[in-house]
């Protein structure tokens, strides 16, 4: 079927000799003979964050790159700051392959709704960053929403068969966050997941203990921006959720009231939901927060400009970070000073009341950063001074408020008497008896080069933990110390290989399930995470939402690896690849339209 | 504290071993006159310095922004060598070379500006300033230019971060937090070589310096590989801004020395 591989050399030999020879006989087959150009080799480039960074994310990638080079593949591996692999990968789709963790997504399946349906595959941020777009798949995230109990499961359970299909992106391995962390100063350490913001609050205090928290990491991002719209210095989010709060939390898979007093809905079709505060709510500067913050923080979320509004033809710049609960939005109406009604689109109660999640931002702050921004007078538009500013320093309504920071080195928060956990008349507030008043009087974060640092700073009594995880390797040092213990808790945040749709091979869904073929999930988890961590096929995989047929058991059930322990079987790899219209020159993978 | 105290430790041994007790008192009045005549030079070199450690930060951020990311290029020329460097790794030998990247460099950049000081020719001590200011001045730019991650950075499951891992204050030490991007070139080859070049070109005054700078560059230009803090690419890269380094400065300086006039500061690598 496939036509003889016709050489570009020949091409050109041919070329010259019509040039040589002005025979327009040979110039026409010349003409003809370009349409028929052989394929150059495949090649493909993964992104993702250097070994300071992230303990495995470069392992990762360079094992990924070990196997695809076995099937023919020309591949590199660029390391970059994640600053940058966010700004290139998630703001300007500059990226054929990325290693990068995803946000955690248990809360709800809905959360899918953004990271996949093509109606965002233009937007930034990690909304759709593949560029993925399937009929089928957006038709099932649209009944998720709307519907609830056994429809709603079957939807979800297909989606997910779908997904693991077409390949979007390749899980590659979800990881234990490893920690040190010192019990001289502050309990309860096994409870608190500092992914969270939660997870600070769950902490005690020993009575002698020190007042000061001090946590090490190696993201310096945090040190310079505080801006929770910014998404690409973001990672979990847990400095500025302390800083900020929203109306509700999900505290163990149920959105429980936070900065909202209670909720309830009022009507059905449509969905309406009337939310009322609690009582003496302020901001860090001793405004009274109230109703009106949070209709402008909704309005504001949804578009920056604050202009689409009023004029329909304005381009609406919604904040990358929030797309999803926004996305459930209709409308948002002040009642009274305390109280606010919600009109959700059509989505079912739970997944609408997820709308509640985001941060509660100040009036008298945010409104004056609508502006498109300008660099050195220059409008260099779709940006407003909110989705960039770094917001230092930031006044929010959270536990905890800005003290200081030093770019690049430290960042200091102390705790904001004025918020509802540190009230002398608190009483059933709703929350889980864990979450508690802040145990610490101030919040150190110290910036160092590498995990290995992090570790010393606790093992040395200058720490009391690491704030972001550390790689396996630094295990024995943590079981060395007498200061540090060890902390492993199961992420819900996976590695994975991200596809960028857009890009010629990767846009074709076979040529995706075939490069899964070629990852050894099992290897990842024991060889790379040395054990600390386990494979998985689907984002979801630790909810109850997860079907049991995509259940990891002796290897992946749907892109099984072609190969075993870790090692690409060449033979059957090219065949893989044969089946679906690929070919074989030297060694080297060929084929595609080029 | 301790890298001060090691240096100053380091200093005496050589100074002891350099310069007769005689020879002393005209060491010291030689001194006061070539701290007179390179103080503008002086002053241009502790300028760069101010410059480079705030220009730092601000340059990796401008270096994303208009540098290129040479990692996968390095990578793509040297392969796998640090590894097989590194592959020679025993206990004795890393801490040596952990000893040599750190004092040892140190020493080495410090030294020379002592007992060039001491002579009564100002020449040396004046070319090793200026060619100081332009290794510099030009790694910064390049710094600007070349995004570039070390060997460590880049295949952590072939070299092992060593210097860091056993030893993790000297990350803290030495400020390398914000800069694992800036490896090409290496600073730390091209400064030891540079030294290395002038202490060769400047051998009849002290022939032993000779020896111990040449042989001191030669193993700081192998620790950074076997420490797999750089690629051989950026030893290969530190060694050619050395050359360049040291023939700019000395054109400088013999074109201002030459002239007899005011030292004029050479507005090169700013």
């Amino acid at each position: 079927m496939t036509p003889s591989p016709v050489r570009r050399r020949k091409i050109l030999g041919t070329l010259g000799f019509g040039l040589v020879g002005i025979t327009g006989g040979c110039l026409r087959q010349a003409r003809s003979l370009a349409g028929w150009q052989s394929p150059a080799q495949v090649q493909l480039e993964i992104k993702t964050v250097p070994d300071d960074s992230d303990p495995y994310a470069l392992r990762i990638a360079r094992t990924v790159a070990d196997w695809f080079d076995a099937a023919g593949i020309e591949v590199g591996v660029v390391p970059m700051s994640e600053q940058e692999l966010h700004r290139q990968a998630l703001l300007r789709n500059e990226f054929e392959l990325f290693v990068m963790r995803l946000p955690n997504l248990s809360s709800d399946p809905d959360m899918l709704y953004t990271l996949l349906h093509s109606r965002f595959a233009d937007d930034p941020g990690w909304q759709n960053p593949f560029g993925y777009a399937n009929i089928e798949v957006d038709e099932l995230l649209d009944t998720q929403r709307r519907t609830r109990g056994t429809r709603r499961r079957n939807a979800v359970t297909q989606l997910q068969r779908t997904v693991a299909q077409t390949q979007p992106f390749t899980m590659l391995v979800v990881p234990d966050d490893i920690r040190a962390f010192s019990p001289a100063s502050f309990t309860n350490w096994r409870a608190a997941d500092l992914d969270s913001p939660l997870g600070y609050l769950m902490l005690d205090r020993e009575p002698d203990g020190n007042g000061t928290l001090r946590v090490v990491v190696t993201d310096r991002r945090a040190t310079t921006n505080l801006n929770p719209l910014a998404v690409e210095f973001r990672r979990t989010g847990a400095l500025t959720g302390l800083i900020y709060d929203p109306l509700g939390y999900v505290i163990d898979g149920r959105l429980t009231p936070w900065l909202a007093d209670t909720w309830e809905f009022t009507s059905s079709s449509p969905l309406v939901a009337r939310v009322s505060l609690r009582d003496d709510t302020t901001w860090h500067d001793g405004e009274p927060l109230t109703a009106d913050d949070v209709a402008f923080t909704y309005r504001l979320l949804a578009d920056t400009t604050l202009r689409s509004e009023t004029d329909e033809d304005a381009a609406p710049l919604p904040s990358p970070r929030h797309r999803g609960p926004i996305s459930l939005v209709e409308t948002v109406r002040v009642i009274d000073d305390r109280s606010i009604e919600f009109r959700f689109v059509d989505a079912n109660a739970t997944v609408a009341l997820r709308a509640l999640t985001v941060p509660i931002l100040p009036t008298h702050v945010w409104q004056d950063r609508t502006d498109p921004v300008s660099l050195a007078g220059i409008d260099i538009g779709s940006a407003t001074e909110a989705i960039v500013t770094n917001n230092i320093p930031p006044v929010g309504s959270g536990p905890l408020q800005f003290v200081r920071n030093t770019p690049r080195e430290n960042l200091v928060l102390e705790r904001f008497d004025g918020h509802f956990l540190h009230r002398a008349e608190r009483q059933s507030d709703g929350l889980p008896g864990l979450i508690d008043e802040v145990a610490f009087d101030t919040l150190t974060v110290q910036v160092v080069g590498s995990d290995v640092a992090a570790v010393g700073m606790v093992a040395d009594e200058n720490a009391d933990a690491t704030g972001t995880p550390v790689g396996a390797d630094t295990v024995p040092r943590i079981g060395r110390s007498t200061e540090a213990e060890l902390l492993v808790q199961p992420s819900r945040s996976a590695y994975i290989l991200g596809y960028n749709t857009h890009h010629q091979h990767l846009n074709n869904p076979r040529f995706r399930h075939t490069l899964a073929r070629l990852i050894d999930g099992t290897y990842l988890s024991e060889t790379v995470l040395d054990g600390y961590g386990r494979a998985a096929v689907g984002p979801l995989w630790n909810t109850s939402w997860y079907p049991d047929e995509l259940e990891w058991s002796e290897g992946n059930p749907e892109t099984p690896f072609i190969g075993s322990d870790g090692a690409v079987n060449v033979n059957r790899v090219r065949e893989a690849f044969r089946e679906i219209g690929y070919r074989y020159d030297d060694d080297q993978l060929v084929g595609g339209t080029s | 504290m301790q890298l001060f105290a090691v240096i100053v430790a380091l200093h005496l041994i050589g100074l002891l071993l350099f310069v007769p007790a005689r020879d002393v008192p005209s060491a010291l009045r030689n001194a006061r006159s070539n701290i007179r005549q390179v103080g503008p030079t002086a002053v241009l070199l502790g300028g760069v310095l101010i410059a480079n450690s705030f220009i730092r930060n601000a340059g990796v951020d401008l270096a994303w922004l208009i540098g290129v990311n040479i990692t996968r290029g390095i990578y793509a020329i040297e392969g796998t060598f640090v590894a097989s460097v590194q592959s020679v790794a025993t206990p004795a030998l890393t801490a040596f070379f952990s000893f040599i990247y750190v004092f040892g460099y140190a020493f080495l950049l410090t030294f020379p500006i002592v007992i060039y000081a001491l002579i009564e020719d100002g020449e040396p001590l004046l070319l090793t300033l200026v060619a100081y200011s332009l290794n510099y001045g030009l790694g910064l730019v390049s710094y600007v230019f070349f995004i570039a991650y070390g060997p460590r950075n880049y295949m952590p499951e072939l070299v092992e971060s060593i210097l860091f891992t056993n030893w993790p204050q000297v990350q803290l030490l030495t400020g390398l937090v914000n800069v694992n991007t800036n490896v090409f070139p290496s600073l730390h080859a091209s400064l030891a070589v540079t030294v290395a070049l002038l202490a060769i070109r400047f051998r009849e005054i002290h022939w032993h310096w000779t020896a111990v700078a040449t042989g001191l560059a030669v193993l700081i230009c192998i620790s950074t590989m076997y420490l797999g803090i750089h690629w051989l690419t950026d030893v290969v890269g530190g060694i050619l801004l050395a050359v360049l380094s040291v023939s700019v400065a000395s054109r400088l300086v013999t074109k201002s020395l030459g002239t007899g006039s005011v030292i004029r500061l050479p507005d090169v690598g700013l």
